[in-house]
């Protein structure tokens, strides 16, 4: 066993979700540990950006990065770690789509530094004092990395060989990736681990779907006492099952909740969020427009909503970004 | 912003009354705003809310839907779909900072090539006031940069989608 | 994709296309786009030498797919996708640059309508680089017909094509057919006598060897598509053998139970076991198992003791046929205005207030009164008023004109005056809808003759009648804003022709929808009156909207000729090529697009879980494209791709650069 495959982690920007996944592996982890050398993984193992550095070009055979693109330090990380990896692999929604970090999109920077570093409830800044670029402390000068205007997913910085999608992926997924690349049956690039279809394909509910659907108005979760084994649709309930990818196992409708869409779209797909439009908007139940208005207003935020996950990677991207 | 600012209208536009009302405007010579850009679509029903946001990111400063009058839709009721999509798709505008009056569908018969030029116009001045809706600095020069990338991408989703070239994909070799 | 050559070939069209833009520049900027091996202006593209040129063209550079720029594709795609066949290329490999109606017509500046031209021809070129070869598929066809009703129209139809050796269905729900005008005494304008017109064309039908009558029988189920429908019906027992009844009327005589005659619009009875109406073909008697005794548990046999033939059959039960036809016709005429919703009428309350339909039934030699006009007391009527517009061209009830009552009141006029020759008669009427080469003379013969006195009001809708001592008073404002009345012994309403009651179950079964006031929707009003949006469904008669007989009998005409030129036996048709087509790889079987299609086209496989295109029945809409939330149905000729690569050049195409 000289030569044990040299398997490598990070994150990005990412909440430690999909970290949380790999460490769901539970006592699989041991066995991945057994047949694969970690040599990098920031949130579990003590190494250090030269450790890799160091590594020959290629050396790591696989790198699962997780987490969306927002500093300059996530586009160096993604850039070495592309290169010393023979395979690199999107590791969770943020990596595959923009994620929820996506979202950050429909913001701009600077509203999103005075939120967050001011108007929250709970800070108390009231001289707005933000991060900045640059800090000087007498000779010191603390330099802080880059912050983009722009979330982006792993794939807009750097090629990626496979997506492993899901936030966070169910742990049987992350096995099946690991387990891809150790007994060497690897599907042709770009493959997306998971199901080609949308999730309804392996619905429990599937068979409540009735063939002709017109809802008066949509439910959010708390608003009503759904019915544990109807289709969430056929309940007024927005289930993004239908325009996104399955491979999940129904987990969230497993346990009673509708699909939220991490996922991604399918292959055919390009846009996530504009198919769920088309989606929800086919439901509706009313030809005039002023009604049709009002059912619109029972969808709170349907930006958000629509592009959960995939506003990064969305044809828009994010908000229209007008000079100044 | 400046009224020399020439917008650019996508207007999709159904066969069967849309698209002979302008037909109709072109056979009476009826001038109006050479702005508008037009895509024939069977139906209204057929406009995908992709196609809306695609023509926005790709450089249209307003979109036009335009279809058959409610209850004449020659499939039935493929302008009740658009008119579905539409509303809801205009729901989505704020978050994207686009302005409402960007996105418009009306209906238009074979036979109204005046309503046919007055929309035109009014949404192209309407557009023209509300200025460019992406970044056009230097237009020559980012339009092509960004005019590449952006071929990438779409030949991308395209390749994704012809099965064929898929499956052509290079396989990663095994062990070296 | 092997080699795309792409040939772009722009139209002068005469001076129209030439004056307007650069077509040097835009040859020049055709060139310079991808995949074009060639880019020619020609000057007339569509005339005999363009046309042989292109082919020429098409084969001499090997080119794989073509864009015109020229007039709209609906002036000319037709001619140049033949060319396309002729030079041996699929005739979808073609698009048009409209740069006619788009930009030569009607933008002045040179320079702009260039600039617009080069953006709609490079959206062209981009887009056919993504067209896909499309196969015309076609299918066998039934030539066998179905009528649905067996009134003027629907009796016309049936004998159009009857005697073009097709085999017609014809399903009518009353047990005698000739529809309502069977039961009129005469007919405008000519007054002729309605039975001596139509009995030799009922009984052509009757014996029509390639017409096949179902009575009392409806329509319950359709499935299917053009040129191969099944039309499941369903035929109520009769309880009378067809073959031995000569509806001799014995049975009638002997039946115990009386009950209300729809025949006779309710104004007198008839019995359990019955014929219609005097005159009623095919004469045959019928039993009626609401009415009659023995399916109210009671042991009743009188008639089958009276019988002569041993016709009555009480075991018979209804029984359900499935017709296969190719098309369908439907004829199921009208309904009155229902004249109760219109109190202010007293219809119902008062007596002597009557329907035309009524009328009708009261001035004819086999109605209730065997002809005599007279009152419900048995008198004579001295005067009699008739009301024009009752409860139509009113946004209160119904707006249409129905565009036969001011001529068929002008019969009545004649009627009256022919049997009580000096009574008064007045009409209420507000216009007079006249129409035609025939009406208004008619009605000038008629009022000098009859003497009628035509009183001009302001609103029908507003009239309102009460009782005067047991006669009815007509309040009515003139045209001169005046609150005037008259009393009068009789009172005849001119309801507003409507759709029939079950006009609506009938058009959700063929997926036809109703407009206004119940009648069937056209496919197009001017051009296409008795197509409907479902191809092989035709509609004729008062169930598209209101006529007169003339009318009726042309679109049953109408019908069966669109039938005959569009269904010919042994020909094949051809489908549409541009339609929806499921990727079943992808399809995850959310059923959301199976409640979306217009047509019912898609169909859901329960073993696969996937969804389906039935390909005959699909017009090609694309709302399913538009909607499929897994991408999984592409629009054929119409995909994501190439509508994709259009967006995507007129998008971007600014002609910004070179404003000046």
């Amino acid at each position: 066993m000289a030569h044990k495959p040299k398997i490598a982690l990070y994150w990005c920007s990412s909440c430690g979700g999909c970290e949380e996944s790999v460490v769901d592996l539970a006592e699989d982890i041991l066995a991945v540990a057994e047949a694969a050398e970690i040599v990098f993984w920031p949130v579990a193992l003590d190494a250090k950006y030269d450790d890799v550095a160091r590594l020959d070009d290629g050396a790591i055979t696989a790198t699962l990065i997780n987490g969306a693109i927002r500093l300059d330090e996530h586009v160096s990380m993604a850039r070495l770690l592309r290169k010393k990896s023979r395979l690199l692999f999107a590791h969770g929604s943020c990596a595959h789509l923009g994620g929820v970090v996506g979202l950050g999109n429909f913001f701009t920077n600077e509203e999103i530094l005075n939120r967050v570093y001011c108007d929250v409830p709970t800070v108390n800044n009231p001289d707005r004092v933000l991060p900045r670029p640059e800090t000087r402390q007498g000779t010191t000068v603390l330099k802080l990395t880059g912050l983009h205007d722009m979330v982006r997913s792993l794939h807009q910085v750097v090629d990626v060989d496979y997506t492993i999608p899901g936030c966070p992926p169910p742990p049987a997924l992350v096995k099946e990736a690991v387990m891809m690349v150790l007994e060497d049956r690897l599907p042709p690039k770009g493959s997306i681990v998971a199901d080609t279809r949308a999730l309804c394909y392996t619905c429990p509910r599937k068979e409540t779907r009735p063939e002709m659907l017109e809802v008066p108005s949509f439910k959010r979760v708390y608003e009503i006492e759904w019915d544990p084994e109807q289709c969430f649709l056929n309940q007024g309930v927005v289930c993004m099952g239908p325009v996104t990818r399955g491979g999940c196992m129904a987990q969230c409708i497993q346990a009673n909740m509708p699909c939220r869409g991490c996922f991604g779209p399918v292959d055919n797909v390009r846009d996530q969020g504009a198919k769920s439009a088309s989606l929800l908007a086919s439901l509706m139940e009313s030809t005039d427009e002023e009604q049709l208005k009002k059912i619109v207003e029972t969808i709170p935020d349907p930006g958000g909503l629509f592009y959960r996950y995939s506003l990064a990677s969305s044809i828009m991207k994010g908000r229209v970004r007008r000079r100044p | 912003m400046t009224n020399d600012f020439e917008p650019i209208i996508v207007g999709f536009l159904c066969n069967w009354c849309s698209y002979e009302g302008a037909d109709a405007a072109g056979r009476a010579r009826q001038c109006y705003p050479s702005n508008l850009r037009v895509i024939r679509v069977m139906c209204s029903g057929r406009v995908d809310p992709q196609f809306v946001f695609q023509a926005f990111k790709q450089g249209a400063d307003g979109v036009l839907i335009l279809g058959c009058h409610p209850g004449d839709c020659h499939y039935k009721d493929g302008n009740r779909q658009a008119l579905k999509r539409y509303t809801l798709i205009k729901s989505m505008l704020d978050a994207f900072g686009i302005e409402q009056d960007r996105l418009r569908l009306d209906w238009i018969s074979a036979a109204e090539q005046e309503k046919f030029v007055q929309v035109v116009s009014e949404m192209t001045e309407r557009v023209r006031q509300l200025g460019p809706l992406m970044p056009r600095a230097n237009p020559l020069k980012k339009l092509d940069s960004n005019r590449s990338t952006r071929i990438e991408n779409d030949m991308r989703f395209l390749q994704r989608k012809h099965k064929k070239i898929s499956t052509k994909a290079r396989k990663i070799e095994s062990t070296k | 994709m092997s080699t795309v050559r792409i040939g772009v070939f722009i139209c002068e069209c005469g001076p129209n296309i030439k004056n307007a833009v650069d077509l040097d520049g835009l040859s020049r900027f055709a060139r310079g786009l991808d995949n074009v091996v060639v880019a020619e202006r020609f000057a007339l593209l569509c005339s005999l030498e363009g046309k042989d040129t292109l082919a020429k063209e098409i084969q001499r550079h090997r080119l794989t797919r073509v864009v015109i720029a020229a007039c709209s594709p609906k002036e000319h795609e037709h001619t140049f996708k033949q060319v396309m066949a002729q030079a041996g290329l699929n005739s979808f490999l073609l698009q048009i640059a409209n740069i006619r109606e788009q930009c030569a017509w009607v933008i002045s500046d040179k320079t702009r309508a260039t600039q617009k031209a080069q953006a709609i021809l490079e959206a062209a070129v981009n887009r056919v680089a993504r067209h896909e070869p499309l196969e015309i598929r076609e299918i066998a066809c039934l030539p066998d017909v179905v009528v649905v009703g067996a009134g003027m129209a629907g009796i016309s139809a049936a004998l159009t094509l009857a005697q073009k050796d097709r085999k017609v269905h014809l399903v009518e729900k009353a047990p005698c057919i000739g529809g309502k005008v069977a039961r009129y005494e005469d007919l405008f304008p000519n007054l002729e006598c309605a039975s001596c017109v139509l009995d030799p064309l009922l009984d052509a039908v009757l014996h029509h060897p390639n017409i096949q009558l179902w009575t009392l029988s409806e329509v319950k189920n359709v499935l299917g598509y053009f040129g191969n429908y099944t039309v499941e019906i369903i035929t109520k027992a009769r309880h009378v053998d067809l073959q031995t009844c000569i509806g001799c009327g014995a049975c009638v005589e002997v039946c115990p139970v009386s009950v209300q005659n729809e025949y006779n619009e309710g104004l007198d009875t008839r019995k359990a076991v019955y014929l219609p109406y005097p005159g009623a073909l095919p004469n045959l008697a019928a039993i009626d198992e609401t009415h009659c005794l023995r399916w109210q548990s009671q042991d009743c046999e009188s008639c089958q003791q009276a019988c002569p033939f041993g016709s009555i059959d009480y075991q018979e039960t209804d029984r359900n046929m499935s017709l296969k036809a190719g098309a369908v016709v439907i004829a199921t005429g009208f309904d009155l205005f229902d004249v109760t919703k219109a109190p202010q009428y007293g219809y119902g309350k008062i007596d002597n207030i009557y329907t035309a339909l009524e009328f009708e039934r009261l001035v004819n030699a086999n109605g209730p009164t065997q002809g005599k006009l007279i009152l419900k007391d048995g008198r004579v009527p001295e005067s009699i008023v008739l009301i024009h517009c009752v409860g139509s061209r009113t946004p209160r009830y119904h707006q249409h004109c129905s565009g036969v009552c001011c001529s068929y009141l002008f019969k009545f006029a004649h009627q009256i005056r022919k049997k009580i020759p000096d009574a008064t008669i007045t009409s209420l009427y507000t216009d007079m809808c006249l129409p035609g080469k025939e009406a208004q003379p008619f009605s000038d013969k008629i009022a000098q003759k009859t003497g009628l006195k035509k009183i001009r009001i302001k609103d029908p809708a507003a009239v309102t009648i009460t009782q005067d001592h047991g006669r009815p008073r007509v309040t009515y404002t003139d045209a001169c804003d005046a609150s005037k009345s008259v009393v009068a012994d009789m009172v005849v309403l001119a309801p507003a022709i409507t759709g029939t009651k079950d006009a609506s179950s009938l058009g959700t079964l063929f997926d036809i929808p109703l407009g206004g006031s119940g009648f069937f929707v056209e496919e197009q009003t001017s051009l296409a009156p008795v197509s409907t949006p479902i191809e092989g469904v035709f509609v004729a008669g008062c169930a598209q909207g209101p006529k007169e007989i003339q009318a009726a009998v042309s679109q049953g005409q109408a019908a069966a000729g669109k039938i005959l030129s569009q269904l010919v036996p042994g020909q094949k048709r051809a489908l549409e090529a541009m339609t929806a087509a499921v990727d079943t790889e992808l399809c995850s079987g959310c059923k959301i697009c199976l409640g979306l299609c217009p047509y019912k086209a898609i169909v859901f496989d329960d073993t696969q879980q996937v969804a389906g295109i039935e390909e005959v029945l699909c017009r090609g809409c694309g709302i399913c494209a538009a909607t499929c939330p897994s991408g999984a149905i592409s629009a054929r000729h119409f995909t994501d791709a190439q509508l994709g690569a259009e967006i995507e050049s007129l998008a971007r195409h600014t002609g910004r650069e070179n404003r000046s």
